[in-house]
């Protein structure tokens, strides 16, 4: 306990300790919907910069955990630090960690009555209190990294499926995460549209953005990932990096797994 | 109908303003009709005057009713909720001609002497609380309509409840609950008539007493039922143009 501890001030961060060195801490997560055990003793250490895709079966457990990561879902036993921040009951810890967890849904879910441009500038202007002109800046830079600059103005609805789903990249980005959760990001996109997406992801990845992405594409997996996890049933059954994982399965539902969605 | 939605501001404009020429000059017109409209003119004009009148008053009062009462309908706090329950189960529950007599008999009774509110004033408190019942529950429905999703959306990137609600669900619930409130707007035009019933000298009791007089109810009603329409006609009109106006997203 020698360490400084350099971040006392709110919100609580547990300084030293080898959990401020990582950037997402599960430990021994437990979660329940009434009798059905969903996520069943989760433990899993992401690294700063670290890119993780979860796998496995619909209702495997993989979008609950990702959700859990910023309290959309509130799991019943165990703990989640996210830099250095413990996820509880506390209003202001779990509206901490929001601002640094960055979120992509498989269905956008832009805001529909706003602009591509005022989607992107909400958050900033209304949780970090930055000044209007400031978010327009910073909007227009991520949304010409996600290559739409020229759509600021126009309405979600008036964009295609990619589009959309970039323009929520860069609506999360403009928050300045530390971390970014994808949930099936390109699962409710047209085939032709899936590209630019994971383009854009993988633009992300080598930024050295720490990422936790479900997806079924496991091309991306296994070019970016530094780990894939499989998931069955709420447990991890198993987790190597990926040259290991599509190569070398060790359990017997990955290989079944793998088997059923790579030889289609 | 196209030309609404292609140029929504001018079609408010237009409604409005032609709202109000119809309002001020309609008598003038009136005036020149054979008997026994003509000589009346000046008494239909001041029905049509009263009727939008307690249209506009009660419309917006019911307005922001409608929206307190429908948050309160989905407010986590219980009394809050069984209150606004209650409230639409007796105000629905109920004839508007009932709550009309029951404010003008009975309020006055409740509230100092000295306030001494007027027949149109009651009619007006009458019809708000009436409209505000119907109302709150689109304005609940449109909540609710609102995905889910959005509300994710929002807890993502930091937002608080207040916020989320204010600048999320807000917006897109009214652009909802739009067309069910002008639905409610058109009915209260012509709900406004029963307050004839206590002796508000509105459109319809100026039809009466006409065609009572003169013995002609033919020509007196269909003069009434027309002024009617073109009311309807301006209320839709500006709400149908709001409604193309809030729909901004969905354009394409």
């Amino acid at each position: 306990m020698n360490e400084t501890a350099t971040a006392t001030t709110t919100p609580n961060r547990i300084a030293s300790h080898k959990t401020a060195e990582a950037m997402i801490v599960m430990e021994h997560v437990n979660k329940w919907y009434g009798d059905f055990h969903v996520l069943k003793d989760i433990n899993l250490t992401v690294a700063r910069g670290e890119r993780i895709v979860l796998c496995g079966p619909s209702g495997s457990g993989k979008s609950t955990t990702i959700r859990c990561i910023n309290r959309l879902e509130a799991h019943q036993s165990g703990r989640i630090v996210v830099d250095g921040i413990e996820l509880s009951d506390d209003v202001r810890q779990i509206e901490a960690i929001r601002k640094e967890v960055g979120m992509v849904f498989q269905h956008f879910n832009l805001f529909p009555h706003l602009t591509v441009l005022e989607n992107c500038t909400l958050a900033p202007i209304w949780v970090k209190k930055m000044p209007k002109k400031e978010a327009e800046v910073i909007a227009m830079h991520f949304l010409e990294r996600v290559r739409i600059p020229d759509q600021a103005n126009k309405y979600p609805g008036q964009l295609s499926g990619g589009q959309q789903q970039r323009v929520a990249i860069a609506r999360a980005l403009c928050m300045k995460p530390k971390v970014m959760l994808f949930d099936e990001p390109t699962s409710a996109l047209d085939p032709e549209m899936v590209k630019e997406v994971l383009d854009t992801m993988i633009e992300l990845a080598e930024e050295g953005m720490t990422m936790l992405c479900v997806t079924h594409e496991m091309g991306f997996a296994r070019t970016v990932a530094d780990r894939v996890i499989f998931m069955d049933k709420g447990e991890i059954v198993e987790e190597a990096p990926p040259e290991v994982f599509f190569t070398n399965p060790q359990n017997e539902r990955t290989k079944q797994f793998l088997g059923q969605i790579l030889n289609h | 109908m196209d030309w609404i939605r292609h140029h929504p501001g001018a079609a408010i404009f237009t409604a409005l303003i032609g709202l109000l020429i119809f309002l001020w000059g309609m008598a003038i017109p009136l005036s020149y009709a054979p008997e026994p409209i003509g000589p009346a003119a000046e008494l239909f004009a001041e029905g049509t005057r009263v009727t939008v009148g307690l249209t506009v008053v009660s419309g917006l009062a019911g307005l922001v009713l409608g929206v307190l009462v429908g948050l309160g309908n989905l407010s986590p706090i219980k009394p809050i909720r069984w209150f606004c329950a209650f409230y639409v189960w007796v105000l629905r529950g109920t004839p508007l001609l009932l709550q009309i007599l029951f404010v003008w008999l009975v309020l006055p009774t409740l509230l100092p002497a000295q306030w001494s509110l007027s027949d149109f004033t009651l009619a007006a408190i009458a019809l708000s609380l009436n409209i505000g019942a119907y109302n709150s529950e689109c304005v609940r429905a449109g909540i609710l309509a609102v995905p889910h999703g959005q509300i994710e959306a929002a807890k993502a990137l930091g937002f608080s409840p207040f916020q989320t609600f204010w600048d999320i669900v807000l917006p897109q619930s009214m652009r909802i609950a739009l067309p069910a409130l002008a639905n409610n707007l058109a009915s209260l035009v012509k709900d406004s008539s029963l307050a004839y019933a206590i002796s508000v000298v509105e459109l319809t009791m100026v039809g009466y007493r006409i065609q009572a007089e003169s013995y002609q109810p033919i020509p007196v009603f269909l003069t009434v039922g027309a002024i009617y329409l073109i009311l309807t006609t301006a209320f839709t009109t500006m709400t149908n143009a709001i409604e193309q106006m809030l729909d901004v997203g969905r354009k394409r």
